[in-house]
């Protein structure tokens, strides 16, 4: 019982920790790239100007697909659990789990696919 | 077992509606649930990704122009800027640094953040785009 429990908690503190990371990085690395997609390119601002376009951030370098992963993934992680703590703060407590449930399947979803289409274009050349 | 007996586990009892009390609180609530905005821009970022690989990248180029898509990230940069201003707050409030016999402030880590920010945003940039 008390091996299980520590178990749990380690378990907890990692999360936890991704977490925490998740928070870093929706904090420095997400605005850049909201400015970019929404702002930037759709209005042709700096650093665009009409001479590349959104696409060259994913595929023009390995260290932009990395970006776009540890970005997209980051966040992903960190709002889905915050916003479903916040939810069992708000009178959903008595159905924690199936929120939890439900946030880490998006999670897990959504990095596996985000994943994929970044392997995929790596190893087919897609990103040079 | 035993344990569990001695130190039962402590229910929280709030009513729904237990953070319109105070501003305080009201603020604090406000703040976690902008991160759904957070998580929704990430998951129609990854639709986006989708379009280009499922079809091309002129769908992804496209769907980025939808004006829908741009008010829908202009709102989520707002709240993403709230999430990193209350994030950086917090870091300066958790954990000040010692400096001789005194604290830093939580608004001397805000600042110093969102200068790193700027710096890491230029970056980003440079190294991702300009280079």
């Amino acid at each position: 019982m008390k091996v299980e429990s520590h178990k749990v908690a380690r378990l907890h503190a990692i999360l936890w920790g991704i977490f925490s990371l998740g928070g870093m990085i929706a904090a420095f690395l997400l605005p850049v790239l909201i400015y970019l997609t929404a702002i930037a390119y759709p209005f042709n601002l700096w650093p665009f100007n009409g001479t590349r376009d959104i696409g060259f951030l994913i595929t023009g370098h390995r260290l932009g697909a990395l970006f776009i992963f540890v970005t997209i993934a980051g966040s992903l992680y960190h709002g889905i659990f915050r916003f479903q703590s916040a939810l069992t703060e708000v009178g959903l407590l008595r159905y924690r789990r199936a929120l939890e449930a439900v946030g880490y399947f998006i999670i897990f979803v959504g990095i596996i696919v985000l994943g994929y289409y970044l392997a995929t274009w790596y190893l087919n050349g897609t990103i040079s | 077992m035993g344990d569990n007996k001695r130190y039962p586990e402590l229910k929280r009892r709030l009513s729904p509606g237990w953070w319109t009390a105070s501003r305080h609180y009201a603020m604090y609530m406000i703040r976690e649930w902008t991160s759904l905005f957070v998580a929704l821009y990430s998951l129609v970022f990854i639709y986006g990704l989708s379009l280009w690989a499922m079809g091309s990248r002129a769908d992804f180029l496209n769907f980025l122009k939808n004006p829908a898509i741009i008010g829908f990230s202009l709102v989520a940069l707002v709240f993403t800027m709230y999430h990193a201003v209350t994030w950086f707050y917090l870091l300066g409030a958790i954990s000040p640094i010692k400096i001789g016999r005194s604290k830093t402030k939580p608004w001397q880590a805000l600042v110093l953040n969102l200068v790193l920010l700027v710096i890491v945003s230029y970056l980003a940039i440079w190294l991702l785009i300009l280079r």
